[in-house]
């Protein structure tokens, strides 16, 4: 993925004060935010970005843009995706949480039938240290390198950056899939993505523990990614349930009958090492995990 | 949230799906006013499962039995859940019984329609029989059909079951719940379908915007404010969306958060909002077994990081408190974050067990100085407040003036923290990266609070003090 200080970004929702404080933070780290959408606010500037009532009218005047933020009222997030897609924009990262599930399952749908990139809901967004911020990404943790963060926590992501950073090693790229339940975009797509990427020499996974996601991404790792892979799964080691993703299984639970394939800490972790992907206990462990696993290469 | 039996029924009713005739009884008196003639089955409301086993559904010949079957079950704990109200239900000769639901799968990212031709209380054999039918695109009646097909069913039972099922698909996306389920389904021998019992999962995240959901959730809670139990406290209600937020009626560009206009919502933050609806720290419910830990962070993953280095530690959680997670992202500074922080100190502290305190926070610098200057609004030593300059001089050197402990404060105030107890002082783990904080760390040099700017270390000595004895 060509990311670059270039990139033309639109920002969706822009009336809303998350978004205008960050648009003008983005703006400020050299992203290239040109323009901003808002019905009822065409024609106003916003920390002179133009805002524009439809996308399709924002695109007329700045031309094609690379990826689109969404920062609109949940419940309007899915409209706004909607519109993204219709005005034919590839990428969209929905910084919006709380988006309902069933709207989430019409946009993966919808994405899926046109090929769009979803990243979200509840994304902080991605950062290229020193050329691009998208999103609510806090850059201080974060410094140019080579290795490339794809999570679905927050803020234990900014630990792992700084940990890195600290070490002397820099990110080519972190990437914020989001904390929803049904998520635009997951593991898979985002490791293919790294692997592809230049840039990129080793990949850091931090998953979520209450999610069966990481073992699907595990299994997927042991067919088709090269790069050294590391996984962190902050709340592993602590007593916190697991969420029921699985249909059977929920009703299952409601049957009260144990739930047949529940997965484990020890399963998660079992995936991840059949998959020779070393799982850390904990962020300061992850420099000397990255710099042997380049060594070994 | 859950639905008890009789709320999710008012939305079958509503949609068209055939339910018994049936009555509302939150008092086993009300039992002779009842309109439905004997035989009736009474029904607890209650949302834990295995409820028939554990005696809360009888059935009933006449009003002398019934009140005193009513007693029995208002006074029967289900999974430590007393029931409200009961339901008073006509009796239904079912020929057969099945299990149907609507379920949204979230690992496949669709909506799964589930039957089993053994409906009832015998879980393992109903899973036996489940057939499952994915819901891939669009919903069309013949996902329904598949799914009775797939049951077994024929004739007029495939056609009542998939009617029935289509039903349920269609008030799960008209209400944007998480699964409606009916079991039994029971079938007559004229093949008509009734739903015997009913489970309905809302979704918290889109109960904003289905008003006549949070009104059904609603009237069950005034009843049981009137009972005078506190057992299910919509405290979620109050964290869920106000419908209606369109852009276009925000106020013009370059007023941003001063308009009128209501209310702020979740994901956004609102400065000039802040003080009609201040925003509360979220006590998370996790908790370790004699737990002496609290924690303190600013995003809930972070907090469960701190928990699981703590946990790999042997350190124990006590309880756990998110502030300001309506700014995701850099902490921004307002008021409102320095007020929770100190809501958070608080409400830890009211935990009679904490022996360490962990405020873990990562923001930027200048956000750092200042949550390092909420915690030490809180902890700062006091000087008693005699004179009539006290309040100015506080805000200089307390040096040479008398200490007031933050136990003291705490006892003093509306918390519960007891003054009697002859226990050790709390200790303060404090860590925040980045930001002048030497000036905070002098003010606070006599009170027990470790500072660093490493979550690993953090934890190290949180658990070493928490193990002090």
């Amino acid at each position: 993925m060509d990311w670059t200080p270039e990139s033309k970004v639109l920002v969706q929702g822009i009336n809303e004060p998350l978004a205008s404080h960050y648009a003008a933070e983005m703006k400020a780290y050299g992203t290239n935010v040109v323009a901003g959408v808002c019905a009822g606010w065409g024609g106003e500037h916003l920390h002179e970005i133009p805002v524009f009532d439809l996308v399709e009218q924002a695109l007329e005047e700045v031309g094609e843009v690379d990826v689109s933020l969404i920062f609109a009222n949940p419940y309007w997030a899915l409209d706004a995706a909607l519109e993204a897609i219709a005005a034919g924009i590839a990428r969209i990262i929905l910084i919006s949480s709380g988006v309902p599930p069933l709207d989430m399952v019409r946009l993966v749908k919808k994405a899926q039938a046109t090929g769009t990139l979803v990243l979200g809901p509840g994304s902080a967004g991605i950062i290229v240290p020193d050329t691009i911020l998208l999103g609510t990404v806090s850059p201080q943790y974060y410094s140019a390198g080579t290795v490339g963060l794809i999570s679905r926590m927050n803020c234990p992501t900014y630990e792992v950056a700084l940990a890195l950073t600290q070490a002397g090693l820099g990110q080519s790229i972190a990437i914020h899939l989001g904390t929803g339940g049904i998520a635009g975009s997951n593991f898979e797509r985002w490791l293919q993505i790294l692997e592809k990427d230049k840039t990129t020499e080793a990949i850091i996974l931090i998953g979520q523990p209450g999610s069966s996601n990481e073992e699907t991404a595990a299994s997927y790792i042991a067919t088709a990614i090269n790069k050294p892979v590391i996984a962190y799964l902050p709340g592993i080691h602590a007593p916190v349930g697991q969420r029921l993703e699985d249909a059977t299984a929920i009703v299952a639970a409601n049957l009260s009958v144990p739930a047949p394939d529940t997965s484990t800490a020890k399963q998660k972790i079992a995936a991840f090492e059949k998959a020779k992907v070393t799982v850390a206990k904990r962020p300061s462990q992850i420099p000397d995990l990255v710099t042997k696993a380049l060594k070994k290469k | 949230m859950d639905l008890l039996e009789y709320q999710a029924k008012e939305l079958f009713r509503e949609i068209g799906i055939p339910v018994l005739p049936s009555q509302r009884i939150d008092d086993s008196r009300n039992l002779k006013r009842l309109q439905i003639p004997y035989p009736v089955v009474l029904k607890s409301q209650v949302r834990a499962g295995g409820r028939g086993r554990a005696g809360g559904i009888r059935f009933v010949e006449n009003t002398i039995d019934a009140i005193a079957a009513a007693r029995t079950i208002f006074n029967l704990s289900i999974l430590g859940e007393y029931p409200q109200l009961l339901l008073a239900e006509a009796r239904y000769d079912a020929e057969q019984e099945f299990f149907l639901a609507v379920v949204l799968d979230y690992k496949l990212q669709r909506p799964v329609l589930l039957g089993s031709s053994r409906g009832g209380m015998e879980g393992e054999v109903v899973l036996k029989q489940m057939q499952k039918v994915v819901v891939e695109d669009e919903f069309s009646p013949f996902y329904a059909r598949r799914l009775a097909l797939g049951m077994g069913l024929q004739g007029s039972q495939l056609q009542a079951v998939s009617t029935t099922t289509e039903k349920m698909y269609q008030l799960m996306l008209e209400k944007d719940l998480n699964s409606v389920e009916i079991n039994p389904l029971g079938i007559n021998a004229n093949g008509e379908v009734m739903a015997l019992d009913g489970k309905v999962q809302l979704n918290d995240s889109a109960l904003g915007r289905h008003d006549d959901l949070i009104s059904l959730v609603a009237s069950s809670r005034g009843t049981e404010g009137q009972r005078g139990t506190g057992a299910n406290k919509p405290t979620h209600l109050l964290r869920t969306w106000a419908p209606g937020h369109l852009c276009t009626e925000t106020s013009a560009p370059g007023h941003l958060g001063t308009s009128a206009q209501k209310p702020p919502h979740l994901g956004t933050w609102a400065p000039s909002h802040s003080s009609d609806s201040p925003s509360q720290p979220r006590r998370l419910d996790w908790r370790d077994k004699q737990g002496n830990v609290g924690i303190i962070s600013n995003d809930v993953d972070l907090a469960l990081a701190s928990w699981d280095l703590l946990s790999q530690e042997k350190g124990k959680l006590a309880r756990c408190l998110v502030v300001a997670e309506e700014i995701p992202g850099n902490l921004l500074l307002t008021p409102s974050v320095t007020e929770q922080i100190g809501q958070a100190l608080e409400q830890l502290l009211e935990v009679p067990e904490t022996k360490v305190v962990l405020v873990n926070i990562l923001c930027s610098p200048g956000a750092a100085q200042a949550v390092a200057e909420a915690i030490a609004e809180y902890l700062k030593p006091q000087q008693e407040e005699t004179s009539a300059q006290g309040g100015e001089e506080r805000q200089l050197s307390p040096t040479g003036t008398a200490l007031r402990s933050p136990k003291e404060r705490s006892s003093r105030s509306r918390s519960s923290r007891s003054s009697s107890s002859p226990k050790a002082e709390p200790q303060f783990v404090i860590r925040l990266v980045g930001g002048e904080l030497d000036s905070v760390k002098e003010r606070l040099v006599t009170m027990p609070v470790h500072w660093t700017d490493n979550l690993e270390e953090a934890v190290t000595q949180t658990v070493s003090l928490a193990w002090t004895k």
